[in-house]
């Protein structure tokens, strides 16, 4: 901004050598509202907008068209590519492994985002309570969330270990589950293992938000509500519930999102495997393009997951709104 | 009484929980016998400590030097990029200011995943693979740019706008009012925003793993993916690596536990 203004200084002298002395005044103006004006709220929005626009935006309406060109070892480095109209999309979900990764991807998101809304809300009202450390304890849980998902991975992939795994260890000493269970070697199990690894790791979003809410609901109403002589359980139907409404929507959404973005926790694990086992939609595109370099059939799984992503996104901003109206 | 006794259980459910952290340390202190033990040791029987080994012998200040850079990189693009638009989007009211907050949390939602490979395709026709710790950044600078924006956003409008007009009418222009009254009340919101954006970009891994290919310039979470082959064994080594990479992370995030919590709920709310 700075560097801008001195240099139109020698531009007004000559500016002044044109027929036309309004240019050096439109000149000066230009540049006052950038700094003083509307220019600058238009400046400042536009260094975030156009920055998304190139490396956001741009890309996915390129993986709308490379889903619909043929993409792969030989045509990756030429600016124009064959189309195929729809084929891709045909391809990809006609493979035999398509209706396993959608089951796969569904249950993934429904386990995670299901047990990480009952544990977080579970400990969120537990935290609420009035007792010494609540509120540094409850800020401690966000350690995990800290944490890069490679190393959760890795740490719940020890954990989980089939031979000497503390998991199993502690399924035996409490009876359980006395044998051995090979969570990540097993593909009955492979999911699942992934699975808890992720709920792990959402927990503490979870709870964070919950106790936002819960700490916003007027206490006079459960005060109230203890007069007419209703219990906990009754004052968490009649109260907690339709109070959190507006929470638990927005927040139902969010654990959506972010168990769709999940990646690191099945590189770090399972791999997909065994045998696609534990394989969701984020990670076949990704393995379709980086390690089968079919990039197209990555393209094309990218483009519907996005707008699966993109439609709950919606779903989460509008009921953001209905909770500043209500 | 009731109370302490609840504390107690809440010390439980916390540890209970930070359980996997514990264990990592635990066997990043193990050897391998008692390593392969089973039932597993709780605690470590005779701590053996391998950090010099791990930390040079899998090459780790190169690792921990590139994702440095990222993170560096992503946070600085992200901080000159995005704290005008957290405060215009924190002032400003209106129909397009609406417009462009939906279009700032659509870019935020996209799985690094599915975007990797339309990235990968355009910088490679760019040529941008040629600087890929640069690809990196720049990538991973649209995946926290919006959400460094949505945390921003907040404490600016928690800035009194009488301030700021004060100093206009002080004969102030809006740009020093914005650089020394908003920022600076803003400060908190910016430094736990600009927190967790270097971290999330020092751990990132998708975008590292698909766009480097010379061993010498990839990053730490990359270099443990290598250690965590299919068949790995070598669990202490694993714990240890990752120890060494996580202990600062999590000591920056001690120190600025209270902000962090306070940051974060407050982009969420408003």
């Amino acid at each position: 901004m700075k560097i801008s203004g001195q240099t139109s200084r020698p531009g007004r002298i000559a500016v002044s050598a044109l027929p036309d002395p309004t240019a050096s005044t439109m000149r000066l103006s230009v540049f006052d509202t950038f700094r003083d004006g509307r220019g600058l709220d238009a400046l400042l929005v536009l260094l975030t907008l156009v920055y998304l626009i190139v490396f956001g935006l741009a890309p996915i309406l390129y993986t709308v068209l490379m889903s619909l060109q043929q993409v792969d070892m030989f045509t990756l480095g030429d600016f124009s590519r064959p189309f195929v109209g729809f084929a891709n999309y045909v391809d990809v979900l006609t493979r035999p492994e398509a209706g396993m990764v959608a089951r796969h991807t569904l249950v993934f998101v429904a386990l995670s985002v299901a047990c990480q809304l009952v544990l977080g809300f579970a400990l969120a009202l537990f935290f609420q309570q009035d007792f010494p450390g609540a509120g540094i304890m409850r800020g401690l849980f966000l350690a995990a969330w800290i944490m890069p998902g490679l190393v959760v991975g890795g740490i719940w992939r020890w954990m989980l270990a089939g031979d000497n795994g503390v998991v199993n260890s502690l399924l035996a000493v409490t009876h359980l589950h006395p044998t051995k269970i090979f969570w990540m070697s097993d593909p009955a199990t492979s999911l699942y293992a992934v699975t808890i690894a992720n709920i792990w790791l959402g927990i503490p979003f979870n709870m964070l938000l919950l106790s936002v809410g819960l700490a916003a609901i007027p206490k006079d109403l459960y005060e109230a509500a203890q007069l007419d002589g209703a219990g906990p359980v009754e004052r968490f139907r009649s109260i907690t519930l339709p109070m959190m409404r507006a929470t638990l929507g927005a927040l139902v959404s969010l654990s959506v999102i972010f168990t769709l973005q999940q990646f690191d926790l099945f590189a770090g694990m399972t791999q997909g495997g065994p045998s696609n086992s534990s394989n969701v939609a984020q990670f076949w595109s990704w393995q379709l393009s980086f390690q089968t370099y079919d990039i197209a059939g990555g393209s094309t799984i990218a483009v519907l997951m996005i707008a699966v992503v993109i439609g709950v996104a919606t779903l989460y901003v509008r009921s953001t709104r209905h909770e500043q109206i209500g | 009484m009731k109370r302490y006794l609840l504390t107690a259980i809440g010390i439980g459910i916390t540890g209970a929980y930070l359980f996997p952290l514990y264990w990592m340390y635990a066997t990043a202190l193990k050897d391998d016998a008692e390593i392969v033990q089973y039932p597993p040791t709780l605690v470590p029987q005779r701590p053996f400590w391998n950090v010099g080994e791990v930390f040079f012998g899998r090459h780790m200040p190169s690792y921990l030097w590139n994702s440095l850079v990222v993170a560096v990189g992503v946070t600085a693009l992200v901080i000159v990029l995005g704290t005008g638009c957290a405060y215009v989007l924190g002032r400003a009211r209106g129909r397009w200011v609406d417009a462009l907050l939906f279009f700032v949390l659509m870019m935020q939602v996209l799985p690094s995943s599915l975007v990797v490979t339309p990235l990968f395709v355009g910088f490679n026709l760019a040529g941008l693979l040629g600087t890929p710790r640069l690809a990196v950044i720049l990538a991973q600078t649209a995946k926290a740019l919006p959400f460094y924006v949505v945390i921003c956003r907040a404490s600016f409008a928690g800035v009194p706008r009488d301030l700021e007009e004060a100093a206009l009418v002080d004969g102030h222009s809006r740009l020093a009012a914005f650089f020394h009254i908003a920022v600076p009340l803003a400060r908190n919101g910016i430094l736990v925003a600009a927190v967790l954006v270097f971290l999330q970009s020092f751990g990132e891994y998708v975008f590292a793993r698909s766009m480097i290919s010379d061993d010498g310039l990839q990053t730490a979470t990359v270099g443990l993916s290598a250690f965590l082959g299919p068949n790995t064994s070598d669990w202490h080594g694993i714990m240890t690596y990752s120890a060494i990479y996580v202990t600062p992370i999590l000591i920056i995030f001690v120190l600025l536990q209270r902000r962090i919590v306070a940051g974060l709920t407050a982009g969420a709310i408003k």
